[in-house]
């Protein structure tokens, strides 16, 4: 019985039935496109290192990227508790091939690693291990360059060119995730060659003996002396992790607010089919059916709607999440291997299955309050309007109290806790919500009041129809306060750190006219030999100075610190905007000397540290103790920056080998002339790039506007989203109430009258959804603001932008605006025989 | 005095697969304070009628004329206004603004014409209660019977001051009870006001409050009722 009559309400109401489930599946893949794009990152990273370290529960790692003698290896080896051990070399690189350049992390290994099942080997792999005698590319750093199997590329490794052969592309069925992952493969050996590390590494990875995990963690320890750390095999993981926290964070609360217009925009879709529904429900009991077998046959035809629009939801949410969504951070993969994959998971299918059904259950209910025994055949003598599902005044009174309320509560929760503002986001945008049914009653109001003093036919239609403040009309203006909530939020958070980057960007580089280094974008941490390069640009004419800067990254507990070793030279030594505790002269003065640093305010805070405290800083010569100066913003780096002298850097990290040259000129000389004449006398260093402050600061501006693109394009798909969604509902809506308007045209309507009216009405409908939305976002952008210079130490001052969310409210109002004054055009035109009878 | 005059009307309707005659060469004449009605079964031509009369629809032959103005030569914005200040039109639907008080029911007519709300309740409220809802007057529609949605749906037509009262199958929704209790008021109306109306039906019993009845089949009108469609109706 419920498998035939569904197919009878497919072949009548087919039309219906496909635009219900568009509604639906648009809906699903809007939470699913948002969930992959928000899980993928570390959920990428974390197959790869899974791939990498294989059976592996412990590693000895080396603080610096100038790692440690391999011959440390053999005495570790030879420790009690060690099943399996193996040493890797990682240095970051650029892979050159025909088509291309592409930056990788190379990974020097030995055939031990087959022991520990690490790089997903069999035994295919083992041979080429041991035989193969080039580079080994993943297909995606293949595809990238360019390069095939038997090609030579260049790699550029420490300032350095050498040309390799690529011995083989490694495709996801012999190496699983590292094949969309940035790395190249090498035995030891050449590893070692092509990087300038000649017998050393960087860390050994252990698999222990069964129960002795901890016996070998204290023998490594004890061998490391403090000049090594001992960490999980898996540590990697936990620095991207913290290091991603903020993007994934703002992802989240982006998957939220899109879950939330995803269920929103289902729920509106089927309410599209409520008053046929309901007509089909009187008709049914008219035939005797009784309550359970129609709510047995709602629940049913809901469930199979729900089912099959949410699979096809899922289906474009992932082809969206490949084509918008899946954008790796440039400033992550500076520091972590991040690989292109993408996840997606049972639960995430999951998660967007049951919200698609969800929706459609939820929505086809109201049919089902029919059945009470006061209102059998309602539907059938009911008015033809569709407007059914009313919200009475008092609900909306205190829906809004309740709206105001929970507004409240969240100022007060966030004002004690920032970190609390993500979850006091999604608070907010519910809080939103609430307050939409109570301005539709005030609105309507107004233009009642309007309505008795001024002549327009359009106000007085207008008013009859906004009276009936329905769940249709309050979804639909949700709908828009979500995504313009969302949109000016997270465009102004966006906005207020990209400002905050570039200004922080700016000072950090302008300490020279020219920057030496090895290229790509990198946040000046790969270091390189001298090799006579300063001593050369010394000579080129209009260089006043050439000063060496030393920097890396510093792995401290679950942060991957920022370390910038500045030269006595520079000027500033901090970047004055970024300065939150601390006088500025003051601290210059201590770090131009010996053992003082500029440290992060979250990581202070971590540590309890405050201006002049002190604190260990576990360097490759062992613990070394600093104290603390100033503290910074975390300079746009999530895990924290530390800013100390070249001279202290030279000492602890005991190297001279700089990560970039900076070049002062002498005043009057053209930087872009002198960037030429210097590439001219490092013609024989073509690993090393050359780039004026404008040309770098542009590169760095580049990345952090890279790295926050996935928010923008969220934010904008968004906002496109809904306004489709909202037109198409409105539109579906007033197509609905044909017969009504032509009734108004044998009053004597004209189709103008009637189409500004409508129009007037889609005006309000989404003013209300954009003006609550705006306020909202406004003050979601504040919390965010606040959030992410205190909770996450970004330099993102909060800056207001009208411009900026009068875009964003033009944008969605121009979209949905569009496409209701055709579809209200046609809707006006409709003959007014359509209300007759025969 | 005003009357509404069919002279020799016809109109077809081209589908994709015939051509089909709703009215063919009907000639009907309506006098003031006169209420007809146009007997037939259901796609004899009733409606089509009635929107002849309204200006809804222009005949492919012959001519309507009210008060001697050629209803069908009107442009669109002129035929708007005839329907807004000459006629006054009742649904079988009723076609009331859900969630909206009776009087403002009554005025969206008057306000299409450029009252402002407060001048055109002024007007509606004695029309209200001309038709018995002067206590129901903030009622909504859904707080009203069947039969009073259709009162205020006359109330509506009336408020204009029309001079040509038009009703579609009006009592299509109603028990038998409140049938009586409308047809009688518009009926009254009509002589009341002086003004030509027409009911489309094809309820027999409706026929016994009008003064005169045509019988429309297949696109013909005859004079009176007929008598093998009388014998088989319900």
């Amino acid at each position: 019985m419920l498998v035939h009559l569904y197919r009878v309400r497919l072949r009548s109401h087919a039309v219906q039935e496909l635009l219900a489930g568009s509604g639906i599946a648009i809906g699903v893949a809007l939470v699913l496109g948002v969930l992959v794009a928000n899980t993928s990152l570390t959920s990428s990273a974390g197959a790869l290192i899974d791939q990498v370290v294989g059976t592996a529960r412990l590693q000895l790692t080396a603080r610096s990227s100038d790692g440690f003698p391999q011959s440390l290896v053999k005495t570790a080896k030879r420790l009690p508790g060690v099943r399996t051990a193996a040493p890797v070399l990682r240095q970051s690189v650029a892979v050159v091939g025909p088509h291309g350049s592409d930056a990788v992390q190379i990974l020097g290994v030995t055939p031990g690693v087959v022991g520990l099942g690490g790089l997903g080997t069999n035994q295919r792999q083992l041979a080429s291990l041991r035989f193969g005698s080039g580079l080994m590319l993943p297909a995606s750093v293949a595809a990238a360059t360019g390069a095939r199997a038997g090609d030579v590329v260049s790699v550029l490794a420490r300032g350095a060119m050498h040309r390799v052969r690529v011995s083989a592309i490694l495709g996801g069925s012999t190496v699983g995730a590292l094949d969309t992952s940035p790395v190249a493969i090498a035995l030891m050996p050449l590893a070692q060659r092509l990087t300038g590390r000649k017998g050393r590494v960087t860390e050994v990875l252990f698999e222990p003996l069964k129960g002795t995990d901890e016996l070998l963690a204290r023998e490594l320890r004890a061998l490391a002396a403090g000049r090594l750390d001992v960490v999980t095999a898996d540590n990697e993981l936990r620095l991207l992790e913290h290091a991603a926290k903020p993007n994934d964070q703002s992802t989240s609360l982006f998957a939220a607010i899109s879950v939330m217009v995803g269920f929103l925009l289902a729920v509106n879709a089927m309410l599209l089919t409520v008053p046929e529904r309901r007509r089909f429900v009187a008709d049914l009991r008219m035939q005797g059916y009784d309550w359970r077998q129609i709510l047995a046959l709602l629940g049913f035809q809901a469930f199979v709607l729900g089912v099959v629009a949410s699979v096809a939801g899922i289906l474009l949410g992932d082809l969206l999440s490949h084509v918008f969504f899946h954008r790796i951070p440039a400033y992550l993969t500076t520091a972590f291997p991040i690989g292109s994959q993408e996840v997606l998971g049972t639960g995430m299918i999951l998660l967007a299955l049951a919200c698609g059904v969800l929706a459609t259950m939820l929505a086809s209910l109201s049919p089902a309050f029919d059945l009470r025994p006061s209102r059998p055949t309602d539907a059938v003598f009911h008015d033809r309007s569709g407007n059914s599902e009313t919200l009475s005044r008092r609900t909306a009174t205190l829906l809004s109290l309740a709206g105001v309320g929970s507004v409240a509560l969240i100022t007060v929760m966030v004002l004690g806790a920032a970190t609390l503002t993500i979850v006091g986001g999604v608070a907010l945008a519910l809080g939103m919500l609430c307050v939409i049914p109570y301005l539709f009653v005030a609105v309507s109001r107004a233009l009642r009041w309007a309505g008795e003093r001024v002549r327009s036919s359009a106000l007085i239609v207008v008013v009859s129809e906004l009276r009936a403040i329905t769940t249709r009309s309050v979804a639909l203006a949700g709908i828009a306060a979500l995504a313009v909530y969302g949109s000016v939020a997270i465009g102004g958070a966006r906005a207020d750190l990209l400002h905050g980057l570039n200004v922080n960007f700016s000072e950090y580089l302008r300490t020279a006219d020219v920057w030496v280094t090895t290229g790509g974008n990198d946040l000046t941490t790969n270091s390189f030999s001298d090799e006579g390069a300063s001593a050369a640009i010394a000579r080129v004419p209009g260089v006043q100075s050439v000063r060496s800067y030393q920097g890396g990254f510093l792995d401290y507990g679950s942060r991957r610190l920022w370390i910038i070793a500045r030269p006595a030279g520079d000027r500033p030594l901090i970047p004055a905007s970024q300065l939150l505790q601390g006088s500025l002269p003051h601290a210059t003065r201590l770090l131009r000397g010996h053992g003082w640093a500029a440290i992060s305010e979250d990581f202070a805070d971590e540590h309890h540290l405050h201006v002049g405290s002190s604190f260990l800083l576990p360097t490759p010569s062992g613990a070394a103790r600093f104290g603390v100066a100033a503290t910074v913003t975390n300079l746009g780096w999530s895990p924290g920056a530390v800013i100390l002298s070249a001279s202290d850097y030279r000492r602890y990290w005991q190297t001279e080998d700089p990560s970039a040259l900076e070049v002062t000129l002498q005043p009057g000389v053209s930087p872009p002339a002198a960037r030429l004449a210097m590439l001219d006398a490092l013609g024989h260093r073509p690993g090393l790039g050359i780039q004026t402050y404008a040309q770098r600061s542009a590169q760095y501006a580049a990345d952090a506007r890279q790295g926050l693109q996935a928010l923008s394009e969220i934010a904008t798909l968004l906002l496109v989203a809904a306004a489709l969604a909202v037109a198409s509902a409105l539109s579906a809506s007033i197509w609905q109430r044909r017969a009504r308007l032509a009734s108004l045209k044998i009053q004597g309507y004209g189709t103008g009258q009637l189409w500004r009216a409508l129009l007037l009405e889609s005006v309000i409908v989404l003013g209300v959804g954009c003006v609550v939305g705006a306020l909202a976002g406004v003050y979601g952008h504040a919390l965010a603001a606040r959030w992410l210079r205190i909770a996450t130490g970004f330099p993102a001052p909060f800056s207001l932008d009208l411009d900026r969310v009068a875009l964003t409210l033009a944008l969605l109002a121009a979209i949905a605006l569009t496409v209701i004054s055709v579809a209200g055009l046609a809707a006006a035109r409709a003959p007014a025989r359509t209300s007759l009878q025969e | 005095m005003s009357t509404l005059e069919l002279r020799e009307v016809s109109k077809r309707y081209a589908t994709s697969v015939e051509t089909v005659t709703a009215v063919d060469r009907v000639s009907l004449s309506v006098s003031s304070g006169e209420f007809v009605a146009l007997y037939g079964p259901s796609g004899s031509g009733k409606t089509t009628l009635l929107m002849l009369a309204a200006g809804l629809t222009a005949p492919d032959h012959g001519s309507v004329l009210f008060d001697g103005q050629n209803v069908g030569a009107l442009s669109e914005r002129d035929s708007a206004r005839y329907r807004r200040q000459d006629v006054g039109f009742v649904f079988q639907s009723f076609h009331l603004m859900p969630h909206t008080s009776a009087l403002d029911n009554a005025t969206i007519k008057l306000t299409g014409s450029g009252f402002t709300l407060r001048e055109a309740r002024g007007q509606a409220l004695p029309w209200l209660a001309r038709v018995g809802l002067a206590a129901r007057v903030e009622h909504t529609p859904e707080q009203l019977s069947m039969g009073e949605r259709q009162r205020v749906a006359i109330a509506r037509a009336l408020v204009s001051d029309p001079r040509l009262l038009l009703a579609d199958e009006p009592t299509g929704n109603l028990d038998s009870l409140r049938s009586q209790e409308i047809l009688g008021l518009m009926r009254d109306v009509c002589h009341e006001r002086d003004i030509p109306g027409v009911l489309v039906t094809h309820d027999l019993e409706a026929t016994r409050f009008v003064d005169r009845v045509y019988t429309l089949r297949d696109g013909h009108l005859i004079d009176g009722m007929d008598s093998e469609l009388a014998a088989t109706s319900p």
